[in-house]
């Protein structure tokens, strides 16, 4: 039951250290916050109030989320360990539950399932899945050849994709028949980042060599490259709005952000098209629920809002120092982000009309 | 392909790669560089925590991973932990001034040195310092066949004689001339016990063009006795005429893209003809990076110098040619 607005004009608070990650639970009533030094810092609208979960402890918190349900808050990071809290509601405080640790070195990556209770993590070579509902690790775990670099769900919660240098691995890790065996593609340098998009379920993976592969819908048969990349493809994002053919793609490489639509069939599907502003490295890209607004956060200091045909709408502008990460709340609304002097933005968005293409976008969890 | 980054040094975190086989005394020198009062906030990547200091949250484990960025080219192998790895940490990069990667003692140094010249985040972010080899005095005979000693020295900037208390002056000299023959252009230090001045080991910049390591003239004065049969050796060579830009850069270029693979570490000065500055170059395997430094001083000997460290090295082949870029 979320509150329509949560706030009317820009809010920001700060941690000790630079901003490492953030996340919404998927009510939009509480907000995640870590830090490079460890701090998480968890924030209830609703009640009004926010808890200092874990204090600076300079050793580095890199991941962090909140289950579907809302039951579990999880976080990881430089500790290798696996942190856990039990979450009771608006204004209870939350309680932490014993670190698990994994032994794998520092975790960079994890991901609650979508619509489900399992929580994946990036434990070194090991993508060990956590089952919130029986609270054990789920065995075996999946071993890949490499140390795991991403891992993404699909939006149904049914495949997980996990990628290192030489692999991308799908796995369905429900289906527990040994006739499911994981689907293992190679690919030829490390995958850096992974997407699933929401309708048509392709599979994006940005890669350390500057390319990118594009796995056509249900990720059967032969990826599309994109290469010449001026960089690392290091994040990507797919807008939650169904297109022709495929939804909106956008991928950053360095400064650059590229936009990337599917107009045919076949070789030379996809057109791209480069969003231009951004200065330094973009550290974060997301989509704003329910519509084809991107979100662009980068080490130049800014923020910027583009529009599903890529004009640039607005720049949102910090302190000056870089930005590390960004958050849409869930109701596309909200768009929370962290910087590298350990300051976290909250600033309410108006979407314009033609980027939304659902009306009742904004009130999906109202 | 190119060494430098269009980032200024001096913005850069300065790196040193710290290897040396087992039992040579790495940990205890890491423990020195992390308690000593240096001023330094030292970060410090190892293999495994072992007796570091663990409880230092800037001490961080990591398991070697090697990533082949090009069909397998030796040239273009890196560290794909340590990208990740640094790039975490980078995130607090003003808790700290210096980073010191420790090796396997079975390492191949150059993935590692490697890293920090092909992977543009690291490229931009840091800079390497030197590569610090510890020499275990008593023992590095025992293993002085082995592919990695012989790396190891073969790559160093800065090479730490350690436990000279266990071993005679003799024995030290003659384990020095060995060393020298493979690598003339490292710094030597001697110590028990790992105990080497900071100042020597950290912030040497053995990798900047305008103050590399042992870059003066006549650094290869002193001839060395070449009598050895180690696979892995050095060349030294020098010359008073004036060489031709032109073909002093095909020559390089020949040179690293035939034996790229067995060229491990190369320096020089040259005398360019019609220049008056003086030429430096440097290189790790097909690596190169070369720039014009400074003007020759007024009464310094004008004269090119070139040392070449490798495995199979043909000395006369590679002497005639180089005189072939005489201008």
């Amino acid at each position: 039951m979320a509150q329509a607005t949560l706030v009317s004009e820009r809010l920001c608070g700060d941690l000790e250290q630079p901003i490492s990650a953030l996340a919404w639970s998927l009510d939009g009533e509480f907000l995640a916050i870590t830090s490079a030094g460890g701090e998480l810092l968890m924030i209830d609208f609703r009640a009004g109030c926010e808890e200092l979960l874990r204090g600076d402890r300079d050793s580095s918190l890199d991941v962090v989320g909140f289950s579907d349900d809302g039951q579990f808050l999880m976080a990881a990071g430089q500790g290798g360990e696996l942190l856990l809290w039990e979450l009771g509601g608006t204004g209870v405080r939350p309680l932490a539950m014993d670190p698990l640790p994994l032994g794998g070195g520092w975790i960079d990556a994890a991901a609650w399932q979508p619509g489900g209770s399992l929580l994946a993590v990036a434990a070194g070579r090991e993508l060990q899945l956590w089952d919130g509902a029986s609270r054990e690790w789920s065995e075996p775990p999946l071993q890949l050849p490499g140390t795991i670099q991403a891992l993404s769900w699909s939006a149904d919660g049914v495949q997980l994709a996990a990628s290192c240098n030489g692999e991308v691995v799908l796995w369905q890790p429900c289906l527990s028949s040994a006739a499911d065996l994981p689907l293992r593609h190679a690919i030829a340098s490390a995958g850096l980042a992974l997407a699933f998009s929401g309708p048509g379920h392709h599979l994006a993976c940005g890669m350390l060599d500057r390319s990118l592969l594009v796995w056509p819908q249900g990720c059967h048969g032969q990826p599309w490259q994109f290469s010449g990349f001026p960089s690392k493809v290091r994040q990507l994002a797919w807008s939650d709005q169904p297109g022709r053919l495929a939804p909106l793609l956008a991928s950053a490489a360095g400064e650059a952000v590229i936009l990337w639509t599917q107009v045919k069939q076949g070789s030379k599907a996809w057109q791209p098209e480069p969003l231009l502003w951004h200065e330094k490295r973009v550290q974060a890209l997301a989509f704003a629920p329910g519509s084809t607004l991107l979100a662009s956060a980068s080490s130049d200091g800014s923020v910027a809002l583009w529009d599903g045909k890529g004009q640039m709408l607005q720049p949102l502008e910090g302190q000056g120092c870089g930005f590390n990460t960004l958050a849409w709340r869930p109701d596309g609304l909200h768009l929370a982000a962290g910087d590298a002097q350990g300051r976290w933005w909250l600033w309410p968005v108006v979407v314009p009309a033609r980027a939304r293409q659902r009306a009742s976008a904004g009130s999906g969890f109202g | 392909m190119a060494f430098s980054s269009p980032v200024p040094a001096a913005e850069r975190l300065p790196v040193t790669v710290l290897t040396g086989y087992l039992g040579a005394g790495k940990t205890t020198l890491l423990n020195r560089i992390l308690t000593h009062e240096h001023g330094l906030k030292v970060a410090v990547i190892v293999n495994e925590f072992g007796e570091i200091g663990i409880d230092n949250q800037l001490v961080v484990d990591t398991d070697e991973e090697i990533f082949e960025m090009n069909n397998g080219c030796i040239c273009c192998t890196v560290r794909g932990d340590l990208i990740r790895i640094i790039g975490n940490l980078m995130k607090r990069r003003d808790r700290f001034d210096h980073l010191v990667i420790e090796t396997t003692g079975l390492a191949d140094p150059a993935p590692v040195i490697q890293t920090f010249f092909v992977d543009e985040d690291l490229r931009d972010e840091l800079r390497l310092d030197a590569v610090v080899t510890l020499v275990d005095l008593k023992h590095v005979e025992l293993h002085w066949d082995t592919e990695e000693v012989q790396e190891q020295l073969a790559f160093a900037d800065v090479l730490v004689l350690n436990k000279a208390d266990l071993v005679s002056d003799a024995e030290r000299a003659a384990i020095e001339r060995r060393v020298r023959a493979i690598n003339p252009m490292a710094r030597l230090l001697t110590s028990c016990n790992a105990d080497v001045p900071m100042q020597e080991l950290l912030g040497v910049q053995a990798f900047e063009l305008d103050r590399a390591l042992g870059l003066d003239p006549g650094f290869l004065v002193d001839e060395h006795a070449h009598e050895h049969d180690d696979a892995v050796g050095s060349v030294a060579l020098v010359e008073e005429r004036p060489m031709d830009m032109e073909k002093l850069g095909s020559w390089i270029s020949e040179l690293v893209s035939s034996r790229g693979p067995d060229l491990f570490r190369m320096k020089g000065i040259i005398q360019l003809a019609g220049k008056d500055e003086r030429y430096v170059l440097q290189s790790v395997h097909m690596l190169v990076d070369g720039d014009f430094d400074r003007p020759w001083k007024a009464g310094e000997r004008r004269r090119s110098e070139f040392v070449i460290i490798g495995r199979d090295l043909d000395a006369e082949a590679l002497r005639t040619s180089f005189l072939a870029c005489v201008a």
